[in-house]
């Protein structure tokens, strides 16, 4: 009898309300599982103003950020800033720029992997740093945006911004 | 060939394979697994590779002429209505494939539909949504190719400065096209995952999933439409 019933209670979970057969969880499980792909991604992503946080406000102007003790700024033009249209990324550090070498921007969405972006930037003559770029469209309406700064001598800083569509 | 178009190819591969299990099987999942569960019974790998084919071309297509032009903008901004339609488009089949699922399709030709010309697309969604017509997947493929999608940018951006630093317009075309036919490629693991996941043969509850699965798919087609219509 015992080993009956501790089969019996194997293939059962308890639920607060009752309890239902392990084989009807399992197709629970699969009709979850159908739904979450097919609604959870799209109603997921729908939502605005995700998860990071905000750090620049690229439409009014240049932001800045500290990154190993110096300032650097960002500056995005023409503004507005929109998607898929040709951007100049300017980005400048405080003090001597003549040993480092010069950065590029990684583009991103903060939760969604939008694929390899990259913005080289070169020194002008007004000792900032300068690329042509752009930011793409993401379908699920989500705008916020995360731009990479990236010193080969001193790291990365990011700037987290929305953008129009 | 040389080097650094070998690692260019290689580029394009693994970002199309990052990108399927990063952002593919959240964005196209819904597609994929309509196209699933409106194939009860049946091995979905032919229809799904008949998809994959026709995305995959149609990405080809768009490297090409980014390759010829070098401009990402100036193209994105002339494909936009296009991409827009395609999404639209999308959403009336995903809507089309989950009435037919649960036999609501001929409620709608209850409005005498069938002489107009919502009545000719409608039965035109139908006959594509027919499990009977596998290679109706491929032109589907084609279209839905054109859906607008963040990682296919990033890609014919690449593709465009590529083109640009290549030494003729056909050498352009030529790199174009294949560093997209690279990308869709790295893209297949991710949806053949989601679609074998998917494959209904496993089920047994089968017209449970149905009815749930159809009204979820007539959900999804209708978000498709109403951000079409938005975009």
């Amino acid at each position: 009898m015992y080993p009956k019933v501790a089969q019996g209670f194997k293939r059962t979970i308890f639920f607060r309300s009752g309890h239902l057969s392990m084989v009807q969880a399992r197709h629970w499980a699969r009709i979850l599982f159908f739904g979450s792909l097919l609604l959870g991604p799209n109603v997921a992503m729908a939502g605005d103003k995700a998860d990071a946080a905000i750090n620049c406000d690229i439409q009014k102007g240049a932001c800045t950020q500290s990154l190993a003790g110096r300032i650097i700024t960002l500056e995005v033009l023409p503004r507005p800033v929109k998607a898929m249209e040709q951007l100049t990324f300017n980005v400048h550090i405080d003090g001597a720029t003549a040993a480092l070498s010069p950065p590029h921007i990684r583009l991103n969405m903060p939760a969604m992997d939008m694929g390899k972006n990259q913005v080289p930037l070169k020194l002008n003559a007004q000792g900032i740093f300068e690329g042509q770029g752009v930011i793409v469209r993401c379908r699920s309406g989500r705008r916020t945006w995360k731009a990479t700064v990236d010193f080969a001598e001193i790291g990365s800083v990011d700037f987290i911004f929305d953008v129009i569509y | 060939m040389e080097h650094d178009t070998i690692a260019l190819f290689l580029t394009f591969l693994v970002t199309g394979l990052t990108v399927g299990f990063g952002h593919c099987i959240g964005m196209c999942g819904p597609i994929v697994v309509s196209f699933s569960l409106s194939l009860p019974g049946r091995r979905p790998l032919v229809p799904h590779l008949l998809y994959h084919c026709g995305r995959i071309l149609t990405y080809m297509i768009l490297g090409g002429i980014m390759g010829a032009t070098g401009s990402f903008a100036i193209v994105a901004a002339n494909i936009a209505i296009l991409q827009r339609g395609a999404m639209f488009f999308t959403g009336a089949l995903i809507v089309v494939m989950g009435l037919s699922m649960c036999g609501w399709i001929a409620h709608v030709d209850i409005f005498k539909l069938n002489g107009s010309p919502g009545g000719a697309i409608v039965k035109t969604f139908a006959r594509l949504s027919k499990r009977k017509s596998m290679t109706a997947y491929l032109p589907i493929g084609l279209v839905l190719g054109l859906l607008p999608c963040g990682p296919v940018y990033t890609a014919l951006l690449a593709v465009a400065r590529a083109g640009m630093a290549a030494p003729s317009i056909y050498r352009s075309i030529f790199l174009g096209m294949a560093l997209m036919l690279a990308f869709g490629l790295g893209t297949l693991p991710a949806l053949f995952l989601v679609a074998r996941l998917t494959d209904m043969g496993w089920l047994r509850f089968r017209d449970k999933i149905y009815k749930l699965g159809a009204l979820l798919m007539i959900g999804v087609g209708i978000y498709f439409i109403v951000a079409a219509i938005r975009y």
